[in-house]
């Protein structure tokens, strides 16, 4: 039993993982694009973006994923995700991506403000260009200083994962819940625990390791 | 030393806290309800069974009758509705609810896992789909292209699995009809009872119609395994039946032809 119930665990599993990986690859950079529009100085951008983010915190990403996937075909009349688990799956990846890269960007933001006027007018002695002086000695440090901030996110990520079931894509607690309906059993549903503590552990080990790589910057 | 001590004490406190908290047993469920004065019955929003009025009060047929029946237990009824049907027996088990009682299928699953009810009610399982379509769906062979939204753990998943069908399991019946509203999903298996009470002309959901009718089914009450209120619930049912009281009421919910003599 324990085979068959493991099996299907790791089934789900791999779509989470599915959905965090598809997740941080679209957020990560897009998070980045909406912190440059929340530091325009060509205001109406800058209040516009300000405006998305606060939308998107400012309301679960359970209603989200319910908007973005029903939202077209119950509002505007046209099903734009088409029948089926593929559309399902990818209107998911838009729904994380977009709140992912709101709270991401807010993260960067805080990164990159926090750097001192010192370290641009540095490159600028060195005869850096805006672009050299954020690449080159900018962004290196925001990354560092912004590792603690952006594990919590993640880590709430891959428990976020869960959250697409509303939109019926089968994932890691929907397949421990399946066993409660088919066998009866409840321990599969609390052993799907085991995978989120497993996984967010490696990310905690991964994290605390790449902090210690970039010590050797000192501020 | 004198912390540990105290750290010590207060783990005894809890401990016996816990021990105490256990609550008393009772050989039968009849004289456990009694001693809390309350019936707790677990529903969802399920029109015309169990749903709101204006003034957020539970109405609907079941609603009415479980409301008379705790009322002959002489105890107080209390609504709590299950955010995931598909753990009903957990919530059971657990005395999170007394009783499951909201146009329930007896189906295997609840008759392996409840103490349940006579049957007091036929329902059917039948197929919703959007009006523009439905013209071309009217048999049970041509629905096979279709992709199915349902309830998990309904008796309509029953039917998509009993059928092959291509389908997406959701957390309740309205979320099925929330996909096929939508387009994300082309049709759905829903109780008889609801399709009447939720889509169709002055709904939610005008742009959908009813199809073709699978099983029928049986509705009945559901209480924990070994419960000795299954049997005076039938004794109640008997009792309303004669005395007209129960068609009474099936008539004021439009579900007359659907009731079960007894």
């Amino acid at each position: 039993m324990f085979e068959t119930v493991f099996k299907a665990l790791m089934e789900g599993f791999g779509e989470s993982l599915k959905i965090f990986a598809l997740t941080l690859i679209g957020a990560l950079p897009l998070g980045l694009i909406i912190a440059f529009g929340s530091m325009s100085k060509f205001s109406p951008l800058k209040y516009f973006t300000r405006a998305i983010v606060w939308i998107i915190r400012g309301t679960p990403l359970m209603l989200q994923l319910i908007i973005i996937f029903y939202g077209p075909g119950l509002i505007l009349g046209t099903n734009i995700w088409g029948i089926g688990s593929k559309g399902r799956f990818i209107a998911v990846i838009v729904a994380f991506v977009l709140n992912y890269g709101c709270y991401f960007s807010e993260i960067y933001r805080g990164g990159i403000e926090g750097i001192s006027q010192g370290q641009y007018e540095a490159g600028q002695v060195l005869g850096m260009n805006k672009g050299q002086i954020f690449f080159r000695i900018v962004l290196p440090q925001v990354f560092k200083r912004i590792i603690p901030p952006m594990s919590n996110e993640i880590i709430t990520l891959v428990k976020d994962t869960s959250l697409a079931r509303v939109i019926g894509v089968y994932e890691l607690i929907h397949f421990g819940e399946a066993f409660i309906k088919s066998n009866g059993l409840i321990w599969p549903l609390f052993f799907t625990g085991v995978f989120y503590l497993v996984f967010s552990g490696i990310l905690t080990l991964l994290f605390g390791y790449i902090e210690k790589k970039l010590n050797y910057y000192r501020v | 030393m004198k912390k540990i001590f105290a750290i010590l004490m207060a783990a005894a406190m809890m401990l016996t806290c816990f021990v105490g908290c256990k609550g008393k047993e009772f050989e039968k469920d009849s004289e456990y309800i009694a001693d809390k004065g309350t019936l707790i019955v677990g529903i969802t929003d399920f029109a015309p069974m169990d749903y709101k009025d204006e003034d957020g009060n539970w109405i609907g047929f079941d609603a009415e009758m479980a409301t008379k029946f705790a009322k002959s237990l002489g105890v107080e009824v209390e609504f709590l509705v299950l955010a995931d049907w598909g753990k009903k027996i957990m919530e059971l088990n657990d005395k999170q609810v007394d009783c499951v009682w909201n146009g329930m299928t007896l189906n295997e699953e609840v008759l392996n896992g409840m103490e349940t009810s006579k049957p007091y009610c036929k329902n059917k399982q039948v197929v919703v789909l959007k009006k523009d379509i439905a013209d071309k769906y009217t048999t049970k062979e041509s629905l096979k292209t279709l992709k199915f939204a349902v309830e998990e753990g309904s008796a309509g998943e029953d039917q998509a699995v009993a059928n092959d069908w291509d389908y997406v399991a959701l957390a309740a019946q309205s979320d099925a009809l929330k996909e096929v509203a939508a387009g994300t999903s082309q049709a759905s298996v829903i109780d008889l009872l609801m399709a009447d009470a939720m889509i169709g002309e002055g709904t939610d959901y005008p742009t959908l119609t009813k199809s073709v009718a699978l099983t029928e089914e049986d509705y009945g009450v559901g209480f924990r395994k070994g419960s000795d209120l299954a049997e005076k619930l039938n004794d109640f049912f008997k009792k309303c039946y004669d005395d007209g009281s129960l068609m009474e009421l099936a008539e004021k919910y439009n579900i007359k032809d659907t009731m079960i003599a007894w």
